[in-house]
């Protein structure tokens, strides 16, 4: 019975409960943020409450253009909650796939049967980013359906751009979270490394904002590479989004070239 | 034919601490070999190391003829592995594990499946999660056993397997020794190894004590000798005995004559050795009754790990192996 891709089929099809339930999430998250658009962020008492808040606030939550419909997708949906359930979806989901494996002496049997090492990582990285994609397609066909009742008025090209961005952000915590798992064989160095890149991207996103003296700090955050110019708003970065993919396949190569190397379940 | 396995100088390390010390061994093809000893002692090392799963510090191996880092794929398609820790996913039945690592290993016949699910009276669309450890030990030996391997590296195979199930598997091991195929499994009690091994490895602190037969174990090994003589004395006996080789340990109790019987002596001993000239010797006696026990082969382990740690007061975990002769 020699099938294609089997390490690849069995991790999305083993995972096809939590794949759902954080299409659900999403899908509550739009629908909660979206709809209420026309009577919060649309209304000029929200834009006059905002402009009541500190600067140095509204830009940390990248409330500033929230007053438009791109500008409050992005701030709501792409910029915070939806980009929380992501990030946690794909850690747990890439510290899971080898750190996670190898802890709970499941790896090991796997590894005596007829597959390499190099084919256990890109195979379940594959399913990686195949979950994530799915997704990101959920939300910008959630978002697309949302688009005209909620008054929203986004254009369509930036909202795909902006859900490419969305998902190469949430892939390369996934990613990094695989490759700590890969490199130390525990699942919680794995999430660990994965949490730290959603996290501090963010928190380096909101503190850089604040003046152009620590400016630099978005440099470092791949949360601003990826939504720096506002992209269900202005399009697509597209370089920002091949980087993103870039280090996400970098992690992904150092991952299996790590576990080839050494010892598994000891 | 080239051997099975072939070990030189394996040692293995982790971090600082040594725990394989230069193992040397060879596994003739088609043969069944056995390692035995303590937990801890390394045996799981050692079959990791076989299958590619950790590799070693110093040393060479040879698998069918390949170093196991070498072979890869196409070599451990043709190893069954059964893991010392058998550990199964939760959310998923026995079939779908198997026709997974059918996927991965290739070249199963479904019909082997069911033969050998049927054969362990193991339901395969249970819920791996719900089957006690036996269940989820003959699970292993499916896997292990499915696609007809032809070098079997199992690790404490009968572990948690009841009497029956354990018969099932020596037919198991004696089919696969039919169609040529060689068996390396492991142990920490020499009862479940003595019925399949051809040779014994005995493996104690990351190495290996004495390489043997079955055979020369039971000849090394002490059987107990009890007998009852009548119409003699304590000092004949004894004197009887002295001459037989391999004969120690005497303990003579003399009866006074009772009846029409004149007096009578209970013998106890040991004996290590062939019977042959114990036999022979009793022969001259009148006895009323004899009894030569089968030969305790882990008393005869124990005898050799205890020797392998001369300097040493505790002998090693010998508890361990009597435990697991137990529920053996």
């Amino acid at each position: 019975m020699p099938s294609y891709l089997p390490l690849f089929t069995k991790a999305l099809t083993d995972s096809w409960r939590s794949t759902l339930g954080w299409a659900l999430g999403l899908t509550a998250a739009c629908m909660l943020y979206l709809p209420i658009f026309p009577s919060i962020g649309g209304s000029s008492q929200m834009q006059d409450l905002i402009n009541a808040l500190p600067a140095g606030m509204t830009k940390a939550l990248n409330y500033d253009q929230i007053a438009t419909g791109p500008g409050y997708t992005q701030a709501t949906l792409f910029g915070l909650i939806g980009f929380l359930l992501m990030s946690m979806a794909s850690v747990s989901w890439g510290a899971g796939a080898v750190g996670g494996d190898e802890e709970s002496g499941l790896l090991e049997l796997t590894l005596a049967h007829s597959v390499t090492r190099i084919q256990v990582v890109w195979e379940r990285a594959l399913a990686l980013l195949v979950r994530v994609a799915v997704l990101s397609a959920v939300v910008f066909l959630l978002v697309l359906g949302l688009n005209g009742p909620s008054q929203l008025k986004i254009d369509v090209g930036h909202l795909f751009g902006a859900t490419v961005l969305f998902a190469s952000l949430a892939l390369l915590s996934g990613t990094a979270a695989l490759c700590f798992g890969a490199l130390t064989g525990r699942k919680v160095y794995g999430i660990a490394a994965g949490a730290a890149v959603a996290v501090i991207g963010y928190v380096f996103n909101a503190v850089g904002r604040q003046s152009p003296d620590v400016g630099w700090l978005l440099n470092l955050s791949p949360y601003h590479w990826a939504y720096g110019n506002s992209p269900v708003a202005n399009g697509a970065d597209w370089g920002a989004a091949t980087g993103l993919l870039g280090i996400s396949a970098a992690l992904i190569v150092i991952a299996a070239l790590a576990l080839k190397r050494r010892d598994v379940g000891v | 034919m080239t051997q099975a396995i072939v070990v030189e100088g394996l040692r293995k390390r982790f971090g600082r601490r040594e725990v394989l010390h230069g193992l040397d061994f060879a596994v003739e093809p088609g043969t069944v070999f056995g390692v035995i000893g303590p937990n801890g002692a390394g045996k799981t090392t050692t079959m990791r190391c076989l299958l590619d799963i950790i590799r070693p510090s110093a040393g060479t191996i040879s698998v069918l003829g390949q170093d196991p880092q070498q072979g890869g794929t196409a070599l451990r398609r043709r190893i069954g592995y059964l893991p010392g820790e058998l550990h199964l996913e939760n959310r998923t039945t026995g079939r779908r594990m198997v026709e997974h690592f059918a996927a991965i290993s290739g070249s199963v016949d479904p019909r082997y499946v069911e033969e050998l699910a049927e054969r362990l009276g193991l339901d395969l669309d249970r819920q791996t999660r719900k089957l006690s450890k036996g269940n989820k030990q003959k699970l292993g030996l499916l896997q292990a056993f499915m696609h007809r391997p032809e070098l079997l590296i199992l690790d404490e195979p009968t572990s948690g397997l009841d009497p029956l199930v354990q018969q099932q598997f020596h037919a198991m091991i004696g089919e696969a020794m039919d169609r040529g195929a060689t068996v390396f499994l492991s142990s920490h009690v020499l009862s479940e190894v003595q019925l399949t091994a051809d040779a014994v490895a005995i493996l104690r602190d990351g190495e290996i004590v004495t390489i043997s037969t079955v055979e020369a174990l039971r000849t090394a090994a002490v059987r107990q000798v009890k007998f009852t003589a009548a119409g003699t004395d304590a000092h004949d006996v004894g004197t009887l005995l002295a001459r037989v080789p391999g004969v120690d340990s005497v303990v003579l109790r003399e009866s006074p004559p009772s009846g029409h019987t004149g007096k009578s002596v209970e013998a106890r001993a040991t004996l290590s050795g062939q019977v042959q000239a114990l036999v022979q010797a009793l022969a001259h006696l009148n006895l009323s009754e004899l009894v030569l026990e089968e030969p305790d082969l882990e008393e005869a382990v124990l005898t050799l790990y205890a020797k392998g740690s001369p300097s040493r007061e505790d002998t090693p975990k010998p508890s361990s192996v009597r435990e697991g002769a137990h529920h053996a």
